[in-house]
């Protein structure tokens, strides 16, 4: 005996290939009776109607979906099917949201966003603010500047607080409020990028807490977008890893031959960044290691690293370092 | 976006396709409403539109097929597959043709991409028997069952690893023997394979799976280093 299924009628037929039971689902339920029915079937579990032949004839052999020769759906179940794909997609839709790689990729690109036009904005300032002080420095501190400049009533005053020289020439009154609108701004774009920075840490820990533990939560954000997601990134050799963020020099070294790359975003590593140039390589490798295992437990939810780990990995960046005291001799050379 | 009225566009292919010097036009199923910004033009008792060959590899086919075109397109009232749906810019011409007149046609429209899906359901309200389903092509048993008769015309454009083998497996499971199939392909040299072992490497999965090739067209010029393979499923024996 085998029962054929499929999300709207289910069929028992006996060995000789007859006929013995069959059950046809009747709209009970309207859509929702449809969607569940679908639902089931795509997760390869018996629908109701299944389910009830086979209590009839337990010792039926139940057949994989889509097998045999079913009746045909008629235009209500059609009917019904659109209606509830529509409901089944929409679902979906909105279910992306439940999808942490998603909206890492997103608070990770907006804090790109922001932290570059925060760039672009303080620039502008100090050399805006330093054409009427010019005795101002326009690297030491520029937020304390754009600070002090938006609460500040006038340029002598603002040039008084600094303790700088009083300016020479005054901007217009217009232009001096413009002046004072730019640093405003300029400290307010700078307390939103501290929000989403804290934000991506929040949401990088949760979702990756072994890679966060390891390098950080802004840097394994980086990586987890760069890879294309937690699984992928998972998935991908830790040399891939070494010199995610480098794929330019990648190529570029698959075409021409030039020098493959060392590392790419696990440069911002301060393993990595502050190792001499000559063990950067070795660093580099054995920190892509450890992350693809961190990335694993991640994707697969298992018990995270812990501070010991972690210790146990800069310990070995050491040795390295120590190993490798001075640049290796070139060949031949002295 | 434009709106001209005045006599149909170009000679006609089927009652809802017609084919001018540039483009093909799918009588609407939805009149009033552009999906992707597409030239639109009013008639007696409805609207062509415009399909966008730089927009759409399976106008470019049409345009290009050394055949007759009305081969490459379904019949109203068929049911269809479309793999890799997108935005629905083609989804929604094909849409036209099958939904002709009232007909009960039925798109089957499948991504793996949220963001597609929500443009896809928002057609789909505006046009019945567009199906939009979020789901993997290479993973056909989740979503098989949107499906309960064989299509008779399959379309895939995916660009993903092992495009020919999602392709002759979804033709051998859902084409209904005597339908036909489009499979656009990206045919670009990777390492040690050149475009022409490509072409000649993805010609020989096909036949494998005992599908005819009919045409290989050359997209170059509207969508660089693409070919739409048309096959046909042999009827039954
Ligand atoms: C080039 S676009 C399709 C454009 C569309 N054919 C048109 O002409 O309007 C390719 C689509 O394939 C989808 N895709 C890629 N891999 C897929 C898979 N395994 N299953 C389903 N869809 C996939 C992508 O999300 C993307 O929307």
């Amino acid at each position: 005996m085998r029962l054929f299924h499929d999300w709207y009628v289910a069929v028992l037929v006996n060995e000789d290939g007859v006929q013995v039971d069959r059950l046809r689902w009747t709209g009970g339920g309207g859509v929702q009776g449809a969607v569940e029915r679908l639902e089931r079937v795509a997760q390869a579990r018996l629908t109701p109607e299944a389910a009830q032949l086979l209590e009839r004839f337990p010792e039926a052999n139940v057949e994989p979906v889509g097998e045999g020769e079913l009746p045909e759906v008629t235009a209500e179940d059609l009917a019904f099917l659109d209606q509830a794909a529509l409901r089944l997609a929409e679902r979906g839709v909105a279910d992306a949201a439940g999808d942490l790689d998603r909206r890492l990729e997103h608070l990770h690109r907006a804090m790109e966003e922001v932290r570059q036009a925060s760039n672009v904005r303080l620039s502008r300032l100090v050399e805006w603010l330093g054409l009427f002080l010019p005795d101002l420095d326009l690297d030491k501190d520029r937020l304390g500047t754009a600070r002090a400049l938006g609460e500040a009533d006038d340029l002598g005053g603002l040039a008084r607080h600094l303790g700088l020289q009083t300016p020479l020439h005054l901007p217009a009154r217009s232009e001096w409020r413009s002046l004072r609108d730019h640093g405003a701004a300029a400290v307010d774009v700078q307390a939103r990028l501290d929000r989403l920075e804290a934000a991506l840490r929040t949401l990088a820990e949760a979702h990756l807490p072994s890679l966060s533990a390891l390098v950080g939560p802004m840097l394994a954000a980086r990586l987890c977008v760069g890879a294309g997601g937690r699984a992928r990134l998972a998935k991908l050799p830790s040399s891939t890893v070494q010199v995610l963020g480098a794929e330019k020099a990648f190529f570029a070294h698959l075409k021409t031959g030039s020098p493959p790359p060392k590392h790419g975003f696990l440069f911002a590593h301060p393993w990595v960044m502050r190792s001499p140039l000559w063990v950067r390589g070795k660093v580099a490798r054995t920190l892509a290691g450890r992350c693809s295992i961190a990335a694993r437990l991640d994707a697969y939810e298992g018990t995270p690293m812990t501070a010991e780990d972690v210790a146990e990995v800069e310990a070995k960046v050491l040795a390295i370092r120590a190993a490798h005291p001075r640049p290796p001799s070139r060949k031949g050379g002295r | 976006m434009g709106r001209a009225s005045g006599k149909p566009p170009g000679r006609p292919l089927s009652d809802a396709v017609r084919m001018d010097v540039h483009a093909p036009w799918t009588w609407s199923a939805n009149p009033g409403a552009t999906v992707y910004g597409e030239t639109l033009r009013k008639a007696k008792q409805g609207e062509w539109r415009r399909w966008d060959p730089r927009r759409s590899k399976v106008a470019s086919g049409l345009l290009r097929t050394s055949g007759a075109a009305e081969r490459l397109l379904p019949a109203p009232g068929d049911h269809v597959l479309y793999l890799g749906a997108g935005h629905g810019t083609t989804v929604s011409h094909i849409h036209d043709v099958v939904c002709h007149g009232g007909a009960p046609g039925r798109v089957v429209a499948v991504d793996l991409s949220p963001r597609c899906l929500r443009d896809l359901t928002r057609l789909s309200h505006a046009r019945p028997g567009l199906v939009p389903v979020l789901g993997d092509a290479r993973r056909p048993e989740a979503w098989r069952a949107w499906l309960p008769r064989r299509a008779s015309w399959v379309f895939q454009d995916v660009a993903q690893a092992h495009q020919a083998s999602i392709f002759t497996s979804a033709c051998e499971r859902f084409l209904v023997p005597g339908g036909r199939g489009l499979l656009s392909l990206k045919v670009e040299s990777d390492r040690g394979t050149d475009a022409d072992g490509l072409r000649v490497k993805v010609e020989h999965e096909l036949a494998d799976a005992g599908l005819i090739l009919e045409e290989v067209i050359d997209l170059e010029g509207f969508e660089d280093k693409h070919l739409l393979f048309v096959v046909g499923r042999p009827p039954r024996a």
